[in-house]
């Protein structure tokens, strides 16, 4: 979810109205952004935009337009002249399978201020980092054109072929070594993983103005405070997605009173003008309107609610404004028509049709047994599910039968779904050496075996009980009353078990079916948890349970 | 209390204590006179102390006590004074060692005491020769100090002794364990004025101790009094057996879900990115994706239940809007990647499947409580697991009106909360998307829910047809944080035994 950090002041400059920050909370809402924080101090304020599809948002710019809108200062989709430019740019058939798409412009008229640049880069880096997909579906560049020779080409290279001083570095370096030692080249390196030659972006001298998607040249690619001349470049796998970051871009410039110019795209087999406006538009329906929100509204009603969120609107069509790729469905624009309409004027209405509530029977079973264990006495725990195969086997002194393991864990500590309960348990005594014994604790929960290729999910219950006189007794009472207590008995088996004493360790078979383990912990395993009580413990498979009670 | 009743009220222990107190008033000195063991009457101290009867004072004290040998000495006598009546007639040195059975030690020391009593005379010639002197006829007729010394009671504070003795004292230390000085606590008690009053009543004889079945058979309780217990006084802590708070929290919860007329659904833990996110219209290679990272499967990769009808289904609205009126997110959908296992990182997955199944009622409402894993680092807001609770209700007809309706009665169920704000809200799977803030009592304004409307391309592959789907979700965990009085996240996991005996039962 993008935080956008803005100064309050230049959004009021933006706006052109002299907006408190509460109204600038509420104004947020309609682009579905939440309110972080304000310091008066500085003036900053931040604002979480969580609909990661409006990217045009991600801006001081672009907020104030959605504003504006709001406000009713703009009516409709806000137009933007672009200005026949003589920028061209060539795109060489080698990066036809790395990274065919460009789209340029260039803005002039207006010198960067230090609010702008702040913005600029900002958008820049929210946009490629999440719309862009950490810019392997879109990067963005900016540079300072007056450096620059036009037509400027786009092209694949050797990487050990071009050499150039990347930004905010001193020395030259190839592609190769920029990957592997300059901090972007080693973040974003994987965005070139499997190609043997790199994109550049290079003026008509030669000079190098970028190594694309990972840096630009210390010399062309930097943008200051005051410069006046912008020329501007995405790429991208997605040519749609390229050509709405030059929109966004042209637009939040435009807004800060600089002119666009067009920069004319040769590929080897077509030629394009970008910014590419897409001039899209959806038809609503007022049976659509009325199916979502209930409301019946007269056509000029929807014109007005639409205009206030930057639509044009005319006979039912609703043309979209190139800054916004998100609209699928007529839903899309309803939504719009609702949030400017108000949520909060949209009447309430109760659900009429009774149903009939239920709990999933098996949770029911699950409660009952916890009620009948907890009036034994015992305390019951809560374990996270995801563990390690070092907590469930090697402490545990038994082998991995078939576990889940996580493909690409955070942290060690939780890279498996357990496949028992009782570790967990074993867990709680080792934290709680110095309290009061006897300590008696449960936990019910799901676990996870793997055999082969199959999964099978189980909810199972750990008992276990920790004092100087505990033994195999206790749990076999345990286990007898609460099989007992829904009329059943068990067959008792002499088992062999790696976590219990030999000898001391059964397997309980209730209709044919092995559902427990019950016996007295090994000393062995009790030290390798570092404990000094004896345990005994039992572990039953209550989804197993639950389907012979079900069969009776 | 009267002082009658008080009378009443005291154990057969207390009474014998008391009885003596006006007379002694020392710890020592009560175990001695009233013959009960230390521990008794610690216990009877603190129990008249507890009713205000007497107060008890502890000083530090030197107290002086028979050391190993002294206990001995006690018994068969100081070696020098089986030396001296060994002496009628002189006799050597080795003579004595042989008569009395002293040990070499013994016999030098008892040598040198003797000598410097002047109760023995020690000629040197061939042999070594000792006799008695008159003296020592004088001590031996009338007794040693030391002697009469180490009758004495012990413990004895060294304080309180007289100069002749406190010079025993000495002497006696510097011979080998004999005597020990230590400093101590001495309890000193003393009666409190209602204890004085006390101690003058007749307190009543035969009060019955406790009810047994020989006294309900015998009927001997009749006319008889119960001795009066202290029934304000402090007793020991014990622990029942109990579910975990938070589980706690959420049954009632479910129960609430149900009583609301909602029906409780399930899924497995391990997904397949089908369910979790394909089927809820996110898109494969899409930013909506990111925010719901999560935990892929080693091994088996790939599920293989998956029911082929919907796979196409959702493919195709994810390629071309299915009919829908979208145009989809057109692009190639990876049929094999829609396998791929996944922990479930949102309860929304459940729902899908519901609507999925064929069990699915129109109209119907249902809900989820769900364990769900994202991809995060683990911190006081962060755990590797947390519960999902949310659902969904189907019906033809509903829209975003009933969505607010809906909203609003979570509020007030769940948080108490008659304040509420419906904003916009984004979801990758509804539209429109809305959140629910409410004005808690305590907590203030709160996010209590996220909701929505599914889209059309979500439900139109699964269900067969387009009917409106309200989804929703509430974030329970602040609420179960406040109910149940805890600080950190973490602690609704909490593995404290003590923390989980005392956890309050809301």
């Amino acid at each position: 979810m993008p935080t956008i950090t803005f100064s309050l002041k230049d959004l009021q400059h933006l706006v052109g109205k002299n907006l408190s920050i509460e109204e600038v909370i509420e104004l947020a809402h309609c682009g579905k952004g939440d309110f972080d924080s304000y310091d008066e101090e500085t003036d900053e304020a931040k604002i979480d935009f969580g609909d990661t599809n409006l990217p045009y948002l991600w801006s001081a710019e672009g907020f104030a337009r959605l504003i504006k809108g709001i406000l009713g200062v703009q009516k409709g989709i806000p137009e933007v002249k672009i200005n026949k430019g003589d920028y061209e740019v060539r795109v060489d058939k080698s990066v036809a399978k790395i990274r065919p798409f460009i789209a340029c412009f260039a803005a002039k008229g207006r010198k960067i201020d230090e609010h702008l640049l702040k913005q600029i880069i900002q958008l820049q880096e929210k946009f490629c980092e999440t719309y862009g997909r950490k810019r392997r579906k879109v990067s963005v560049g900016l540079y300072s054109y007056k450096r620059l020779s036009f037509p400027v080409h786009y092209r694949a290279v050797d990487p050990m072929s071009v050499e150039f001083v990347p930004l905010e570095f001193k020395a030259k370096m190839n592609l190769r070594d920029i990957l592997a030692e300059h901090p972007k080249g080693k973040e974003y390196a994987f965005v070139l993983e499997g190609f043997d030659r790199y994109p550049i972006l290079a003026d008509d001298k030669n000079e190098i103005m970028s190594f694309i998607p990972i840096i630009n040249s210390n010399f062309t690619g930097k943008l200051e405070i005051d410069d006046e001349n912008i020329f501007f470049e995405a790429t991208g796998t997605d040519e749609d997605a390229v050509n709405l970051a030059a929109n966004i871009f042209a637009y939040a410039l435009h807004d800060r009173g600089f002119q666009i110019y067009s920069a004319e795209v040769r590929h080897h087999d077509r030629k394009i003008v970008t910014p590419h406006f897409f001039n899209e538009s959806i038809a609503v329906k007022n049976e659509q309107i009325k199916n979502l929100f209930g409301l019946e509204l007269k056509e000029n009603e929807v014109k007005h609610l639409l205009e206030k969120m930057q639509y044009s609107f005319s006979d039912y069509k609703v043309k979209i404004p190139p800054y916004r790729l998100d609209i699928l469905h007529p839903y899309d624009v309803i939504e719009d028509i609702g949030i400017a309409y108000g949520y909060d004027k949209i009447e309430d209405r109760a659900l009429a049709t009774f149903t009939s509530g239920y709990a999933m029977e098996f949770n029911e079973f699950v409660g009952k047994v916890r009620a009948i264990v907890a009036g034994l006495g015992y305390q019951e725990v809560m374990s996270p599910i995801l563990t390690n195969k070092d907590f469930l086997y090697n402490k545990m002194n038994i082998d991995d039968a078939g576990t889940i393991e996580i493909e690409e864990c955070m942290s060690e500590t939780y890279s498996a779904v357990r496949s028992w309960v009782l570790p967990n348990l074993m867990e709680v005594f080792s934290k709680n050496k110095h309290v009061e014994f006897p300590q008696k604790i449960f936990e019910e929960g799901i676990v996870n075996v793997r055999k082969s290729e199959e999964i099978a999910e189980f909810s199972r219950i750990a008992i276990a009980s920790s004092h100087e006189n505990t033994n195999y007794t206790e749990m076999r009472q345990m286990l007898d009353y609460i099989l007992r207590c829904f009329g059943l008995q068990c067959d008792i088996e002499d088992a062999e078990h790696g976590s219990f004493i030999e000898g001391r360790c059964a397997r309980a078979v209730v209709k044919g079916k092995k559902v427990a383990y019950l016996g007295e912990i090994s000393p062995d395993v009790l030290t390798r948890w570092g404990l000094e009580m004896p345990v005994a413990a039992l572990e039953l498979n209550l989804s197993e349970l639950f389907e012979i009670i079900k069969k009776k | 209390m009267d002082i009658k009743k008080l009378g009443e009220s005291l154990n057969p222990v207390e009474r014998k204590v008391l009885k003596v107190l006006d007379n002694f008033s020392s710890f020592h000195d009560i175990m001695k006179v009233t013959g009960l063991k230390d521990v008794e009457v610690a216990r009877a101290l603190q129990w008249l102390q507890n009713k205000n009867i007497i107060k008890t004072k502890e000083e530090q004290k030197e107290i002086v006590s028979l050391d190993e040998n002294g206990i001995k000495y006690l018994k068969y006598g100081l070696p020098e004074k089986i030396f001296l009546q060994e002496i009628q007639k002189p006799l050597t040195l080795s003579e004595i060692a042989q008569k009395t059975k002293l040990s070499n030690e013994e016999v030098t020391v008892s040598l040198g005491v003797l000598k410097s009593k002047a109760a023995i005379e020690i000629e040197k010639g061939k042999d070594i020769i000792i006799s008695i002197t008159d003296h020592g006829k004088h001590l031996l007729k009338h007794g040693f100090l030391e002697e009469q010394f180490i009758k004495e009671d012990f413990p004895k504070e060294l304080s309180v002794l007289n100069e002749e003795e406190k010079f025993v004292v000495e002497n006696l230390r510097k011979r080998k364990k004999i005597v020990k000085v230590e400093t101590a606590k001495i309890i000193n008690t003393e009666l409190t004025e209602t204890g004085k009053k006390l101690i003058k009543e007749k307190i009543e004889e035969g009060l019955i101790e406790k009810v047994s079945p020989a006294l309900l058979k015998s009927g001997s309780w009749k006319g008889k009094k119960f001795r009066r217990f202290d029934v304000k006084i402090n007793v020991p802590m014990i622990f029942g057996g109990r579910k975990q708070h938070y589980r706690r929290f959420l049954e009632e919860v479910r129960q609430k879900f149900v009583s609301l007329g909602f029906k409780e659904m399930s899924g497995p833990l391990v997904e397949s990115d089908f369910w979790d996110m394909d089927a809820l219209f996110m898109p494969q290679f899409h930013s909506a994706r990111d925010i719901h990272q999560g935990y892929y499967i080693k091994e088996p990769k790939y599920a293989k239940d998956l029911p082929e009808s919907k796979v196409k289904n959702v493919k195709s609205a994810h390629e071309n809007g299915f009919g829908t009126g979208s145009k989809g997110w057109r692009y190639d959908f990876d049929v094999k990647k829609t396998h791929r296992h996944i922990l479930r990182t949102h309860d929304t997955s459940i729902s899908a499947r519901t609507l999925a199944s064929e069990d699915l009622e129109i109209p119907g409402k249902y809900f989820q409580i769900a364990r769900c894993f994202r991809y995060d680092v683990v911190d006081a807001t962060h755990l590797p697991d947390f519960n999902q609770v949310g659902g969904f209700v189907i019906e033809e007809g509903i829209n975003f009106g009933h969505l607010k309706a809906l909203l609003k009665m979570f509020a007030k169920e769940f948080a108490g909360a008659d304040e509420v704000k419906v904003v916009p809200s984004y979801f990758p799977f509804t539209e429109p998307s809305a959140q629910l803030m409410v004005r808690h009592p305590q907590l203030g304004w709160i996010e209590l829910a996220g909701a929505g409307i599914f889209r059309p391309e979500l439900v139109k592959p699964l269900v067969g047809k387009e009917v409106p789907v309200i989804a929703w979700g509430v974030g329970l965990d602040r609420l179960a944080m406040f109910k149940l009085g805890i600080s950190d996240i973490r602690q609704l996991f909490s593995h404290d035994l003590e923390f989980l005996r005392n956890a309050k039962v809301v």
